[in-house]
């Protein structure tokens, strides 16, 4: 391979600069690794192959003799649309024709860290507040030399085009200067003269595809630095290009896990029996072996695999086989769970933030406060979870949709005795994941059935595997208090969060393979700035605090579409509008006054109250607001909803956000509307009871999931921005179910504060 | 007996009759189009055409499908030139695409039988779960393909499948033809 040459994602300035001083406290801190850091690598080749006619410019780039320009994409396609808007952002700094565009997923290497979600995630896994600013500095630091090393090429957190936008830009910048090099050469023109458009080089009344000079181009070396492209004036950023996946996802031809077929496959179901510390006690092996079509079953510690010619006739043998299962501890159940969370909102917690002195601020004056409950939430993706694996030889061959391609290679190859280098591990798009893809369970297992059985098979969760098992959201219970002034605004306000570990519990899983039952006993008790992520808002009070509670409720936790801003956001915007209600004040006005600080979100809340018509909130007007900052994006919400003799009726629902730059305002708006809707389910219903240690619910229609009919007129607009790009995949969610609350409070007079929406009692 | 027609080819199945239509769909044609979202007819992503009714093919089995006209979304257009498919793109619905070939074979047994429903019938029609929220523009792609089966419209959104090199060539200036010119 020839033009290999990248310096994408190792731009040493984007460090924090680390003194010998500093790195000797860091040493103290992070426990002796600043031996290490020298030795540590500090630039790698990408790891791409090409065709023979294809020519590598960096990680992200090849081009082809024919002129096509296959993009490497890094994340993982959950529908989010990141396969469009990466390539797009590739395309116009490289000045090439979009119909020339094709996609590839990224194999596993270094160059796709996502070091933005890790330089996100120290600040609030470790806040400042709570250790010297030399100690983070070093910390975060370690930490994004740890996980480039480690490959952690998370997809989460909308972070996406946050991430990669500047590494695509200077991977497209790179090859543009290449092939007008190349081009240059051939004209005998200087190279700067040159410029770039619809995939040719040009230069004065000449041009060259870029197919033509592409084998030179890949050869020469680029200059330092990035040269951008000056002249754009039909640029592809910001269009509203129809997505490359669509074709593919209105004929039935755009694979998922599940998809794949291979020569003598086979298909496995699977049991796992409750959460906690459980093992597979017994099966009725005579009635399981005579289910008919059964070719094999797989025994494991803590489940029961059955495989036959087609799924269904796997999954049947399951029942025939009645595994029992043995606990050890209490079961798991919502009744345990609720005591949990509301034994540590008594308990002293954690002050994860805060600003001003509340406790002087509150001494001797009357407190306001309201409690507020939000049940777990569940995933639930139209795809269940599924992988499908084929030993061969020494090796093994493993296709899943994963959002840490990398922590989910190592699981597996550990559970099976192979190096990781010997587990080829093929990205595929997921079927909803809204983070369940974070959980490598299904690929983990697949691999041992696969490695047993010695064949290749494709294993699925059956839907009521899929809620059982899967790892929720966490549940969570708050004290909101607050002492007023005079006109009645907020002058100091404590936010205390019960909520268990749930960023330590997902470490845990995630890099360390610790089972889900260890990690959550591991990590309770844990204070998690994660966990409250949100909290407070965006509001400025002039004493503010905010507390973990940690709680030990038994159950593992994990990320979910919004994290913690989607029951914090709920808590803050449900009690701010009962202040105001309380002064007797608009809820929009009362909200605006203490807005100051965050201009970009009081104008969202200007435009959409506008927009939807606000009438001050009065009771009777069924209208309620609530607004969010979040990722570098800021929305606010306008819903109307009533009480009718179906239920809750919303009947509309008007957003405005400020997402930035867009790279492609119409899969943006997408994902806004894709936010609200997850928001309005999980307002609703995408939740389960949990009684034995198992969810209660066993069907998807039990969830209580919004269909066609139940969702109401949604109208989403944007502000025009040039800010950098925010994130859109999580906002549209925190904001739904206070603004539905808020409007229900408007429409009957009675507070909801509970998820799902319900007026019942604490 | 297991013998019916799927996407106008005669198949006979040797699974279990009690075998539901969509795992003889995946695992036998490997037409996996037709997706498992959850067994009990809750999702809707498994819907494929028998005889000009949209059905749940988690819900019927291969012994009762006996002697009729099965339809997957691979035999909705052999070129994803029905109107759904073109509006489906056109509107840009889909998101992770899981449930989209249930909610457009869905779309498309309604508007066979009328073309310009209203939004009652087609809130009556799709009652698939999408977990994506593609909802708010299913609606609109019905009308415009409504609109499209009625001839008062033309979409061209969709590229064909299997486009060959030379002729991407001739519509695309950037792509280099076959002979190297």
């Amino acid at each position: 391979m020839t033009g290999i040459r990248d310096k994408v994602g190792t731009k040493k300035s984007r460090l924090p600069h680390v003194s010998r001083r500093s790195l000797l406290v860091g040493a103290t801190a992070a426990g002796g690794l600043a031996l290490a850091w020298s030795f540590w690598p500090r630039h790698y080749a990408p790891n791409l192959t090409a065709a023979p006619d294809e020519h590598i410019f960096n990680a992200f780039l090849k081009i082809g003799d024919d002129g096509h320009i296959a993009v490497v994409v890094p994340q993982c396609e959950m529908g989010q649309g990141i396969t469009t808007l990466l390539p797009q952002i590739i395309a116009d700094e490289l000045g090439a024709d979009w119909r020339t565009i094709a996609v590839e997923t990224a194999p596993i290497s270094p160059l796709y860290t996502n070091t933005l979600l890790v330089d996100e995630d120290s600040a609030t896994f470790m806040p400042r507040a709570l250790v010297p600013d030399v100690v983070a500095d070093v910390r975060s630091w370690v930490r994004r030399e740890w996980a480039v090393r480690h490959a952690v090429m998370l997809t989460a957190n909308s972070s996406s085009v946050r991430m990669f936008e500047g590494p695509c830009r200077d991977a497209a910048a790179q090859a543009r200067t290449l092939l007008m090099m190349a081009a240059a050469k051939r004209w005998d023109a200087d190279w700067q003269d040159c410029d770039t458009q619809d995939g040719f080089v040009t230069w004065k009344n000449r041009k060259l595809r870029f197919g033509d000079v592409a084998a030179v181009a890949a050869t020469l070396d680029p200059p330092a630095e990035p040269v951008y492209r000056a002249n754009n004036n039909d640029p592809l950023y910001g269009k509203e290009l129809t997505r490359l996946d669509l074709p593919a996802k209105v004929d039935g031809s755009a694979n998922f896990a599940g998809d794949i077929r291979l020569p003598d496959m086979v298909f496995a179901a699977i049991r796992q029996g409750p959460f906690g510390a459980t093992r597979l006690k017994s099966i009725d092996r005579k009635a399981g072996m005579a289910s008919p079509g059964l070719l094999d079953i797989v025994l494991h510690d803590r489940w029961i695999a059955t495989v036959a010619r087609n799924w269904w006739a796997a999954n049947r043998a399951l029942d025939r086989f009645a595994p029992q299962f043995e606990t050890a501890g209490p079961p798991i159940s919502s009744a345990g769970i609720d005591k949990a969370l509301k034994a540590a909102l008594k308990a002293d917690g954690y002050r994860i933030a805060k600003k001003g002195d509340v406790a002087e601020a509150m001494e001797g004056r009357t407190k306001v406060s309201a409690h507020y409950a939000v049940a777990p939430a569940l995933h639930a993706p139209i795809e269940t979870r599924t992988a499908t694996a084929a030993p061969d030889g020494e090796r093994l061959r493993l296709w899943v949709a994963t959002q840490a391609p990398a922590q989910c290679r190592e699981a597996v190859a550990r559970a099976v005795g192979l190096p990781p280098g010997k587990v080829t591990l093929f990205p595929m798009m997921a079927g909803g994941s809204f983070d369940a893809c974070l959980d490598h369970s299904v690929a983990v297992q697949a691999a041992i059935i696969a490695t047993q059985i010695k064949r290749p098979v494709q294993l699925a969760w059956s839907r009521a595997e899929e809620i059982m098992r899967d790892i929720p959201r966490a549940p969570a219970r708050a004290k909101i208090y607050a002492t007023l002034d005079a006109a009645g605004g907020i002058d100091a306000l404590v936010a205390r969060i019960a909520v268990p570990s749930t960023n330590h519990e997902f470490r845990a899983r995630l890099f360390d393979g610790t089972p889900a039952d260890v990690a959550q006993r591991e990590a309770a008790g844990t204070p998690d700035a994660a966990a409250v992520e949100g909290a407070g808002g965006p509001y400025n009070f002039r004493h503010f605090a905010v507390d973990h509670c940690p709680a030990d409720i038994g159950l593992p936790t994990a990320r979910w579409r919004g994290n913690a801003d989607s029951y914090t956001a709920f808590f803050t915007e449900c009690f701010i509008d009962e202040m105001a209600a309380r002064a007797g004040s608009d809820a929009l006005s009362y909200r605006m006054a203490m807005l100051g600080q965050a201009p970009l979100l009081a104008r969202c809340l200007l435009t959409a109250t506008s927009l939807a018509g606000w009438e001050g909130g009065l009771s009777g007007t069924a209208q309620g607001l609530a607004c969010h900052s979040m990722r570098g994006s800021h929305i606010a919400l306008v819903a109307t909803a009533r009480p009718s003799d179906r239920g809750l009726q919303v009947e509309q629902i008007v957003a405005v956000v400020d997402a930035g730059r867009l790279v492609n305002p119409a899969i943006a708006r997408q994902q806004i509307e894709g936010g609200l809707v997850f928001g309005l389910a999980a307002a609703v219903g995408a939740t389960t009871d949990y009684d034995g240690g198992v969810a209660t619910a066993r069907k998807l229609g039990q969830l209580g999931l919004p269909r066609l009919s139940q969702v109401p007129q949604i109208v989403v607009e944007f502000i025009d921005s040039d800010r950098d790009p925010g994130g859109v995949g999580e906002i549209g969610v925190p904001v739904v179910a206070p603004a539905i609350a808020n409007a229900m409070f408007a429409a009957t007079g009675r507070r909801i504060r509970r998820i799902p929406l319900s007026p019942d009692p604490l | 007996m297991t013998k019916f027609s799927v996407n106008d080819r005669p198949v006979e199945y040797r699974m279990d009759p009690e075998t539901p239509l969509l795992w003889a769909l995946r695992d036998a044609s490997n037409l996996t189009g037709t997706k498992y979202g959850c067994g009990t007819g809750d999702c809707g992503a498994c819907t494929v055409d028998i005889d000009g009714e949209a059905i749940r093919s988690c819900l019927v089995t291969i012994a009762e499908c006996e002697g009729r006209f099965v339809t997957t979304i691979e035999g909705l257009s052999r070129d994803r030139s029905h109107p759904v498919q073109q509006s489906w793109v056109a509107e840009q619905v889909p998101q992770c695409g899981f449930c989209q070939s249930g909610m457009i074979m869905t779309a498309a047994a309604l508007l066979r039988k009328n073309s310009n429903p209203s939004d009652a019938e087609i809130d009556a029609a799709m009652t698939g779960i999408c977990r994506c929220g593609t909802y708010p523009r299913m609606r609109e792609a019905i009308r415009r393909a409504g609109r499209v089966i009625r001839g008062e419209e033309r979409i061209a959104a969709a590229p064909p499948p299997g486009i060959r090199p030379d002729d991407a060539a001739r519509a695309v200036p950037a792509l280099r033809p076959a002979d190297g010119n």
